[in-house]
């Protein structure tokens, strides 16, 4: 019985070859970004052409999709001045929600998430978007001030908080926010690809043995409906504190 | 979870994470230049202990001057 062992899945399942020609942007996770955009597109210009009072299927589904992120996440998040940042919320919404689910959806199978470069660059706008509110709102100097130094402590406490709060605004936050939606791509990705990868082995041994393989590939297929609850959940975590750093940079003090 | 659960969790998360990196750092630092070694356990100590103390600031005692 000389049977070659079971290659666990890992993080180099995760690195794809250029599907045609040589350039990086030829990738699996780089076309999936791409058509995510044409798909979000397209399913938004197909669902509100024929706007009407009494919406179609397709426009009532595009509606409240629109209407949870601005009523849900903005308005109750970001008060009065919430609507000129829902295009933002809903933009990051809609895409990571979908390439989330790519994950899962049969032929794709890939959350283009779990690849960390996806999370920084739309971390980076976040980041870029929030100081700037902020800074724009009250100015460098009252931000900063309102940042580090919270009233009502007392004063040689400052030497402990005020890095501290700078740090979480300047550096944890964003690499929280990145690492997060990386962190539960990932491995939600590589969950799904064990126990997928683990049942095609288990086919090839004594008969036996196919009958645990049959276990493994249901709970693949039970795990998938688990992971897209968790994907839809981590496109709503990001948008929703994505909002609260908006609300947060407009608040009169933090 | 609500809404401002959800904040509140990540922000403590948030905080504890940061008042750990920097005063780790610190001491790291402080036992790198002086060659020694518990400067880190102490940085840990003020880290956590701070964190904790922003945590409390932010969150309960504003909760019991409602």
């Amino acid at each position: 019985m000389a049977q070659p062992g079971f290659e666990p899945p890992g993080s180099g399942d995760f690195i794809f070859t250029p599907i045609f020609g040589n350039s990086i942007l030829a990738t699996k996770p780089v076309l999936l970004l791409f058509f995510s955009v044409i798909l979000i597109s397209a399913f938004f210009i197909v669902s509100s052409r024929k706007a009407a009072v009494v919406p179609s299927k397709l426009q009532f589904a595009g509606e409240s999709i629109y209407s949870f992120v601005r009523d849900g996440i903005g308005r109750d998040v970001i008060g009065h001045e919430f609507q000129r940042f829902v295009p933002f919320l809903f933009t990051i919404f809609t895409f990571i929600l979908t390439n989330n689910l790519f994950g899962i959806i049969p032929f794709m199978q890939f959350p283009t998430m779990s690849h960390i470069g996806f999370p920084v660059s739309i971390t980076i706008f976040v980041y870029l978007v929030y100081h700037y509110v902020a800074i724009k709102k009250h100015g460098l100097g009252k931000y900063l001030k309102d940042m580090c130094f919270m009233p009502g402590i007392p004063k040689p406490m400052y030497v402990l908080l005020a890095p501290l709060e700078f740090l979480t605004y300047f550096a944890i936050r964003p690499l929280t926010l990145a690492m997060r939606l990386f962190g539960n791509m990932f491995a939600g990705h590589l969950l799904l690809m064990l126990f997928t990868l683990g049942g095609e082995y288990l086919l090839g041994s004594a008969w036996v043995i196919k009958i645990f393989s049959a276990i493994s590939f249901s709970l693949a297929i039970g795990l998938s409906f688990f992971e897209m609850g968790i994907q839809c959940l981590q496109a709503y975590i990001f948008t929703l504190l994505v909002a609260l750093y908006i609300a947060g940079a407009l608040a009169d003090e933090h | 979870m609500s809404t401002s659960e959800e904040s509140a969790f990540w922000t403590i998360l948030s905080y504890l994470i940061a008042g750990l990196l920097l005063w780790c750092g610190i001491g790291l630092l402080v036992d790198h230049f002086l060659k020694t070694n518990f400067f880190v356990l102490i940085g840990m100590a003020i880290g956590l202990a701070s964190s904790l103390y922003l945590i409390w600031v932010r969150f309960i005692r504003i909760d019991s001057n409602k």
